[in-house]
């Protein structure tokens, strides 16, 4: 009887325990122990840390502890206020109602590293250099649209706009900017000293940077959290360890607490692996399938030429042919095959964050396959488990239903879904060979011959990322002006050479409206005639992957910004 | 010998120049491009893609672009890394002291135990020990480098544990503690020999393998020589005719085979640096090729070219010194 009772009371207080701690788990994340290292393992080495020069995905890892901007994102894709007091909008004054004059104001507390004030003329003299012809800036997107950047007080930012420009919360109030006062002249940005040693305003300072081996970042007192305590973290070390394979033994046996970009095929390295956590999102990656709507033999047409005889491709040059390759791909087999279920299927080129449209996923069905494609003419007359052109629109009669497919050597997880491509193509009558390209050679520009941009190859794999605004890569890569060809010295990544006039005129009113409503309305229907048309097939969203230790507390996953974004709140649990 | 050193350096400089004009050729005619990376960057626009190239001067014919390089370097002037926009010089001088550490310790541990095998083998041909010498040998020769070197990591550091500390037994990266150098009680020397241990033995097996296999030999060939068996015949000890008169003739070659190997003290071990996280040479070059590094890359291939050229033109006059038999003509 006693037994039982203290079995009750036993089962009470465990109870009890189980529910304080679930209430522990929901509320905000309390103030962490301050204090440690933490190291990062990572497989690139940065460039340099000059964002604004830098291309290593690494350098914006490595910059995202050192730096904060005016907004951040959240999970969500949805801006929140950093350095500036709130998002500015029109209904707060923030934007003006032409949308030509942005406003932030600072927070009262926001200083470099070094403790000089971090000010509105910094943001003056980072616009200077991106517009400075002579910086050798890598991207001058949206800056160049900018009229003016005024500063009526110190913590008083003004925008002013020359011509609207659609992006400016991500380019603007997104960008890490540079310290006037600890930088140097415009037209030798490259030769700062910044670009190897950058002072920053984030939670953590930049401190050494050992060639090939590792960066310190150390705690930066004059945080604008600082009086909160943050960031918690006494010194983060970014260690470069260029195996991966070495990576994942090195973060099991805590030799290192965090490794960078993992992908899909380590979910079983880290099944039974203690103490340490594989987690991540999918991202804005989405595989995709791109046709070659054009002749391939003929050399980059021009968005002009192309309404010539002769110019479709020509088994893909026909919607229907495109519509039967679509329905015969089974995505949810790909995904529950090669990426253990945990990824999205992909519906649209913009697959998360506000302006994702509402498109269904694709219907798996290869029975309306194989009618599409009879209807289309391709028939397998001579019983050879291949489809001919019987009475197809533009293919000489006789030509087998034969397509390249071609993607970067050396990914295991593209080339394994190659092999399921061509497998459900082969059941209905359509033959995919593989013919895989280096990655450098797949992606490489129009003067040095890329088959991608001269229009030579019949359907790619690959992947493409955006930022939260959509609006620069959508328009790169459907509208009708983007075409790479000799006429415009290959600008432009329209690869499908796809003309669709109703898509144009979308994506127009997408990146002239200040209204974020009808923007995202207008990406619906844009997206809406890229699903009709199938210039691309959109299989599957990538993850992004990282492995971190139980004991690094207060990790949050983020697709939208690198894995630093809360590092002042990270803290290790001793 | 004055005039020989001579007209041999002057050979040097048309097969430099050769070498130099090879290498830029083959990374102008490869398909890497150095604006790849910035292709799917959708923040990069096509326009700023065309003032990046003329930025980097790629737009230029390669005949100008190489005469650009070799004029520079005639001042001294590696050029500048188009990545990381630093002096090619510095990328190298920064790595080149841990590429020297890790590669002299290697070799002197692969002379150490090498050497002493092989002569054992050889004077104890077909014995058991020289069938197991043989059969490892041939095994570190064998088996991949990166995956034994995988395989040190996952039993050294990863599964073994001290026992003292619950630690792994030996680190799996890096030349020292990054989180501890510096630290009070931190012992600089321990520290350094612990993370050296397991790239020293994947480096040494491997290389000890060669060098074993071929002193075996050498010292096969001379102990069957007639002046060996007339310093038997003479009454001398074994251990005066070994050392005295069959080793000195059997290292001749060996001296051959180590001036050659001492350029890659230079060049450094891609693998071994890959999979222990060392800072060296041979990851400088691996990336600079990935990047399209120009500068760093053609730096790096030329100081090679020219350790080497100077290592086989040592090697030929250690030989004649060494070999009284040869003479310069």
């Amino acid at each position: 009887m006693r037994n039982k009772l203290l079995g009750i009371a036993l089962i009470a207080v465990l109870l009890a325990a189980s529910l304080l701690a679930c209430a522990g788990q929901n509320a905000k994340p309390s103030a962490g122990q301050r204090g440690g290292t933490l190291v990062i393992g990572i497989h690139q080495e940065p460039d340099n840390l000059n964002v604004n020069i830098a291309n290593q995905t690494v350098s914006f890892e490595v910059n995202e502890f050192i730096n904060d901007a005016l907004l951040g994102i959240d999970a969500d894709g949805e801006y929140i206020p950093e350095l500036a007091k709130e998002v500015p909008t029109v209904q707060n004054g923030g934007i003006s109602a032409d949308g030509l004059t942005v406003t932030y104001h600072l927070r009262d507390n926001v200083k470099w590293a070094d403790g000089q004030p971090c000010t509105c003329d910094d943001w003056k003299f980072t616009w200077e250099v991106i517009t400075n012809p002579n910086s050798g800036v890598k991207s001058t997107t949206g800056w160049k649209d900018l009229a003016a950047v005024e500063c009526p007080a110190p913590q008083t930012i003004v925008f002013q706009f020359a011509q609207y420009y659609a992006a400016h919360l991500q380019s603007m109030g997104g960008a890490w900017i540079l310290p006037r006062h600890a930088t140097g002249d415009p037209a030798k940005m490259q030769e700062w000293a910044y670009n190897r040693a950058p002072l920053g305003n984030g939670p953590f300072a930049f401190k050494e940077w050992v060639s090939g081996d590792h960066l310190t970042l150390v705690r930066n007192e004059h945080f604008y959290l600082a009086s909160e305590g943050q960031p918690y973290l006494d010194q983060i070390i970014i260690q470069i360890v260029p195996s991966r394979e070495v990576g994942k033994q090195l973060v099991k046996t805590g030799s290192i607490d965090v490794l960078w970009n993992l992908t899909e095929s380590d979910f079983p390295d880290f099944e039974k692996a203690e103490g340490v956590t594989l987690t991540g999102l999918a991202d804005t990656r989405t595989e995709r399938l791109v046709f070659n709507l054009r002749n391939p033999e003929i050399d980059a047409p021009c968005a002009d030429q192309l309404g010539a005889e002769g110019l479709w491709h020509w088994a893909l040059g026909d919607v229907r042919v495109r519509q039967a390759i679509r329905y015969g791909i089974d995505k949810k087999l790909i995904n529950d095959k090669l990426l253990y279920g945990k990824a999205t299927l992909g519906t649209a080129e913009l697959n998360m964050g506000w302006a994702k449209p509402n498109i269904p996923v694709s219907a798996y069905d290869p029975k309306k396959a194989g009618q599409l494609l009879d209807e289309a003419g391709w028939q397998d007359a001579n019983g050879d488990g291949v489809r001919e052109c019987v009475s197809c629109q533009y293919a000489e009669k006789g030509r087998p239903l034969r397509l390249k497919l071609q993607t970067t050597t050396g990914d295991k997880l593209r080339e394994d879904a190659e092999q399921v491509l061509v497998e459900q193509m082969k059941a209905i009558g359509v033959e995919f060979y593989i013919e895989n390209i280096p990655s450098a050679e797949l992606f490489g520009s129009y003067s040095s011959g890329a088959i991608r941009k001269h229009g030579q190859f019949d359907i790619l794999m690959y992947t493409t990322n955006y930022g939260p605004d959509p609006q620069s890569l959508i328009e790169n890569y459907y509208a009708s002006w983007n075409i790479p060809c000799d006429g415009n010295k290959g600008l432009g990544y329209n690869y499908s050479r796809w003309i669709n006039d109703e898509f144009d005129r979308w994506i127009k009113v997408a990146g002239e409206s200040p209204d974020l409503q009808t923007r995202r309305e207008a990406y619906q229907k844009a997206s809406e005639e890229i699903d009709k048309d199938v210039p691309a097939i959109y299989l599957y969203d990538r993850l992004k992957l990282n492995a971190h230790r139980n004991t690094l507390q207060g990790w949050v996953d983020n697709n939208w910004q690198q894995i630093g974004y809360n590092s002042g709140a990270w803290w290790l649990k001793r | 010998m004055t005039r020989y050193l001579i007209r041999r350096s002057l050979q040097a400089v048309p097969a430099l120049l050769l070498v130099s004009l090879c290498v830029f050729l083959m990374i102008e005619l490869g398909p890497m491009d150095p604006l790849a990376m910035y292709e799917d960057n959708p923040n990069v626009s096509p326009e700023d893609l065309l003032r990046l190239e003329e930025r980097l001067g790629l737009g230029q014919p390669v005949h100008i672009r190489y005469g650009k390089w070799l004029l520079n370097l005639l001042r001294g002037d590696w050029g500048t890394s188009n990545v990381t926009w630093r002096p090619a010089i510095l990328e190298i001088t920064d790595r080149l002291p841990n590429t020297l550490y890790l590669m002299t310790a290697s070799l002197v541990a692969t002379l150490a135990l090498a050497i002493p095998l092989g002569i054992v083998s050889a004077l104890k041909q077909y014995s058991a020990l020289d069938y197991v010498a043989t059969a490892f040998a041939l095994m570190w020769r064998s088996i991949p480098i990166f995956w034994f070197g995988l395989l040190l990591i996952i039993v050294f550091h990863a599964t073994l544990k001290n026992p003292f500390t619950g630690n792994p037994l030996f680190p799996g990266a890096g030349m020292y503690d990054i989180r501890d150098k510096g630290m009070p009680g931190y012992n600089a020397i321990l520290d350094y020999a612990h993370h050296l241990a397991l790239p020293l033995t994947m480096l040494t097996l491997h290389s000890a393998a060669r060098y074993m296999r071929f002193m075996r030999s050498s010292m096969l060939e001379v102990i069957h020589q007639d002046y060996v068996r007339t310093a038997r015949a003479k009454g001398l000890s074994e251990r005066w005719v070994i050392y005295r008169h069959a080793l000195k003739n059997a290292a001749i070659p060996l001296t051959t085979i180590i001036a050659l190997d001492l350029p890659m003290l230079f060049g450094g071990a891609l693998y071994t640096e890959t999979m222990f996280s060392w800072p060296g040479m041979g990851r400088l070059f691996l990336q600079s090729a990935e990047r399209v590094d120009y500068a760093v890359l053609m730096a790096i291939v030329m100081i090679n070219a020219a350790l080497i050229i100077f290592f086989q033109l040592a090697a030929d006059v250690a030989y004649a010194y060494l070999d009284p038999r040869i003479r310069f003509s």
